[in-house]
């Protein structure tokens, strides 16, 4: 219900017509006093990047020994690992579901919400 | 009157014609399967395949399957790499021209490790490699770098940062800087095979301007390392 309505005498009674308590009414909603269909957009907070202490090892190692790739072959498949590990986790997540943080996207929250609209009227 | 009525006719007529131009994405139904080209996973028995294949074998016997691209070959001699290589060599649809370029490449190659060969004394002759292909995916192998640099705007100002490259992309790097080199710093006068296979020896070797554009893309990478952050995947 947009806003409950009641019948007239309820109201007089509540705001103290009848008891010389008349007071101008506490709350006037500039709008009814219902929750809306929408949540504002909020710019969603990026994740951190992958694999950075990987491709810091192996930069550390390229500046040994001259940016050669032969005696830094550990530490490059150490990195090209952690890069397929981050690109299957990626793939495997589903939005759907909670993101790392905890909080789901306003898009998606906005199309929940217009599957299950709040009710305004009933008939 | 004949021509607004002719002017609106083609108009309707356009709407209803399907599209005749070609387009960049795969008109295939979804459904239907890629074929297999290689004759060994025919010739296994049946007892010898894993669930996965005998699945496979029982959805391709109701699936459609796509017709076979032109340059997907079953014979021994045909490798995927090459053909990659060929078609990006190849200048307005001039295949035959790119082929035979890499025919002669490779055949270079031969050439010289045959002539390093017969020169070299007794003990040496089992390191020189003599396969041009093994040759080729090698020096390819030597030429894809490891990390690249993206551009990612920050507040208005557009940094270089580090970022791991996909498989394909540093296929796809090495063989264009190989390309480009082989067409830019060459004599007028020296054909591409000649120096095609000077580089692809020189690549293999890890020497060559190939090898030191790569270290240039990694030194960049190493010197804006501090702005791997920026990354968010």
């Amino acid at each position: 219900m947009a806003a409950p309505v009641y019948p007239a005498w309820v109201t007089r009674w509540v705001s103290g017509q009848w008891r010389n308590k008349r007071r101008p009414p506490a709350l006037r909603p500039p709008r009814p006093l219902a929750l809306a269909d929408k949540v504002a957009n909020r710019r969603e907070q990026s994740t951190e990047a992958t694999c950075i202490t990987e491709m810091s090892v192996m930069m550390a190692c390229w500046k040994q020994n001259d940016f050669n790739d032969a005696p830094c072959a550990e530490e490059i498949r150490m990195f090209h690992d952690c890069v397929a590990k981050a690109e299957k986790e990626r793939k495997n997540q589903n939005e759907d579901t909670l993101s790392s943080r905890g909080n789901l996207p306003s898009s998606k929250v906005n199309k929940l919400l217009r599957r299950f609209p709040q009710i305004t009227r009933y008939v | 009157m004949a021509a607004p009525s002719a002017a609106g006719l083609g108009r309707r007529l356009r709407a209803w014609l399907p599209r005749i131009m070609p387009v960049r994405w795969s008109r295939y139904n979804p459904s239907y399967l890629e074929p297999e080209v290689k004759k060994e996973s025919y010739q296994k028995p049946l007892e010898e395949l894993t669930e996965e294949e005998r699945e496979q074998m029982e959805l391709k016997a109701v699936r459609p399957i796509k017709a076979a691209p032109p340059t997907l070959s079953s014979s021994v001699f045909s490798d995927p790499m090459i053909s990659k290589f060929t078609n990006m060599m190849m200048k307005s649809g001039n295949k035959v021209l790119a082929r035979s370029l890499m025919s002669q490449t490779l055949e270079a190659i031969k050439r010289k490790q045959l002539e390093k060969y017969h020169k070299a004394p007794e003990n040496e002759k089992e390191t020189i490699e003599c396969n041009p292909y093994v040759i080729f995916h090698q020096a390819l192998k030597n030429c894809q770098p490891i990390i690249g640099l993206s551009n990612i705007t920050r507040g208005g100002k557009t940094y270089q940062v580090p970022v791991p490259l996909t498989d394909n992309r540093k296929r796809f790097l090495a063989m264009k800087w190989l390309i480009t080199e082989c067409r830019e710093n060459k004599h007028r006068r020296t054909l591409m095979p000649e120096k095609l296979s000077q580089e692809l020896l020189l690549a293999f070797n890890n020497e060559g301007p190939v090898i030191k554009r790569k270290h240039v893309l990694h030194k960049m990478a190493e010197a804006n390392r501090a702005y791997a952050h920026f990354r968010w995947w």
